[in-house]
């Protein structure tokens, strides 16, 4: 991050570096502009890069059984439905319903990515 | 920004990783024998830990990790509190201190070790007469922030409001002193505030070299004596009539040898309004050593004065995480409601302690503003 002209500015934009929450799998991902042929230019969100779920600390497997949905195993291990894309993340899937598709597939619930396994309390 | 959701339900997972250089997660034997830990998080301050291990007497700790060195200072350790799957680093820092307690009665003896963040790193060696030619305050702070990089500190460095790049051939600015008391001798002369934000992963940490963000979207709201939605036992505001100042500044301009009083310009450039009602300056001091000085120096020191003691009403509090449904951040503004017309509003989070345990995370805060009576007729619930 460069520092900007006006300082003011610059306060500015330390609070709104992104626009998603912390708890976003968007959250510190940044804009880059891409300029059409006809000279308009698009601002868009960088790609999001999968991390490698080895990286990932264990907290528990889970075998799938019927009417289970990662909202739902979410809201279970993490406490909040919406971070369902971590455990998509960890198996790695793209598409969430794969993975509690078929009944008997193991699942690993982990740490975010870039936080190791340790202490537990 | 907005939080996911209430903390209420899900575990919250704390990690903690040691280490001389590179931080690796500690052993589970070290994880278990953990018993408390504190950690301080505060704006123009360094921020600080404590954690507390049970040391029986045939432990791993004291039989081969203690007299290993394990626990020695300048030991890194970077502490991680995980909240439904999102991460928060709480503390990049290093070991300063150790203490060991025995006790005769079993299972009473404890090592304590207190540490610092790696703003400590900072303050270590001490420079004799760094010169820094034709160089603005934030560009000198950029280029001694650079030589930290393999600690992971990524510099953010403000611009100073008033623009103060000197002559070469008129004057240069040496270093005396370490790294971090030059920079926070900037800071101060700026009226900003410098400190180490850690995180988004461990190991990285951001130097903030800036005003005190007072600006965005205020944190949850503070609840108190609203009953059942009361998410904070105890509230204590203070107002201090004589904290804030109205200081004074004189130059002499070397041409004519003419001195005359600088217009302190207004704080809030530097600092947004948090309350209708500000308090009023009741004390005038005088800024010593300006006269030699030149006038853009002069002025950002009246204004960085007048920006420090203009927090005249601070209050401090207990909350439980579980209860308030969020952890509270420090250096990021926050509502209050139920206190009353007078001390309702936004305020900012000038630091937080967290105190985690076994079953229990609670925090300590203090907040600041400038004065009385809410700016906004709500706050975000």
């Amino acid at each position: 991050m460069a520092s900007l002209e006006n300082p003011l500015d610059a306060v500015a934009l330390t609070q709104a570096s992104t626009a998603y929450p912390r708890s976003s799998r968007y959250y510190g991902l940044g804009t880059a502009q891409f300029t059409e042929a006809d000279g308009r230019q698009v601002t868009y969100l960088r790609r999001r890069l999968l991390p490698d779920p080895a990286s990932m600390a264990d907290l528990t497997t889970h075998t799938v059984g019927a009417g289970d949905r990662p909202d739902l195993l979410a809201a279970r291990y993490l406490g909040n439905a919406e971070q369902w894309w971590r455990i998509a993340d960890a198996n790695p899937l793209l598409d969430p319903r794969e993975l509690t598709g078929e009944p008997g597939r193991q699942i690993r619930i982990t740490l975010p990515s870039g936080v190791p396994g340790g202490a537990n309390g | 920004m907005a939080d996911t959701g209430p903390v209420a339900t899900g575990p919250i997972h704390l990690t903690l990783m040691m280490g001389p250089q590179l931080a690796v997660p500690v052993a589970q034997e070290i994880a278990d024998s953990l018993l408390s830990v504190q950690v301080t998080v505060a704006s123009g301050q360094r921020s600080g830990f404590q954690l507390a291990f049970d040391l029986a007497k045939d432990s791993l700790i004291s039989n081969s990790l203690l007299p290993g060195g394990y626990f020695d200072p300048k030991t890194r350790v970077i502490i991680t509190v995980t909240i439904q799957g999102t991460p928060t680093v709480l503390m990049d820092g290093v070991i300063i201190r150790q203490e060991v307690g025995i006790s005769n009665q079993p299972g009473q003896s404890t090592l304590t070790v207190t540490g610092e963040d790696l703003t400590v790193l900072m303050d270590l060696d001490e420079r004799a007469a760094v010169p820094y030619p034709a160089m603005s305050p934030a560009a000198r702070v950029q280029a001694i922030i650079a030589q930290y990089a393999q600690y992971g500190i990524t510099p953010l460095v403000v611009p100073e409001l008033i623009p103060q790049t000197p002559m070469p051939t008129q004057r240069v600015d040496f270093q005396k002193g370490t790294d971090l008391a030059y920079i926070n001798q900037l800071a101060q002369a700026n009226g900003y505030a410098f400190y180490l934000d850690p995180g988004p992963v461990p190991g990285q940490s951001r130097a903030y070299w800036g005003p005190e963000v007072r600006l965005g979207e205020p944190q949850h709201a503070l609840n108190v004596n609203m009953d059942g939605l009361s998410t904070v036992d105890q509230l204590t505001f203070a107002f201090d009539g004589t904290a804030r100042e109205q200081p004074e500044a004189r130059i002499q301009l070397p041409a004519t040898r003419v001195s005359s009083i600088l217009p302190v310009p207004e704080v809030s450039i530097l600092r947004p309004r948090l309350a209708q009602r500000p308090a009023p300056a009741l004390k005038k001091t005088v800024i010593g050593d300006t006269a030699k000085k030149d006038s853009g120096q002069g002025i950002a020191e009246a204004l960085a004065k007048a920006a420090e003691s203009a927090d005249a009403v601070t209050g401090s509090g207990q909350l439980d995480v579980v209860r308030y449904g969020y952890p509270l951040r420090a250096r990021e503004l926050v509502g209050v409601r139920g206190a009353g017309i007078t001390y309702d509003g936004r305020y900012y989070v000038k630091s937080v302690t967290h105190n985690l345990q076994r079953g229990s995370y609670t925090q300590n805060f203090t907040l600041a503003r400038e004065g009385l009576i809410a700016l906004e007729p709500t706050v975000v619930p």
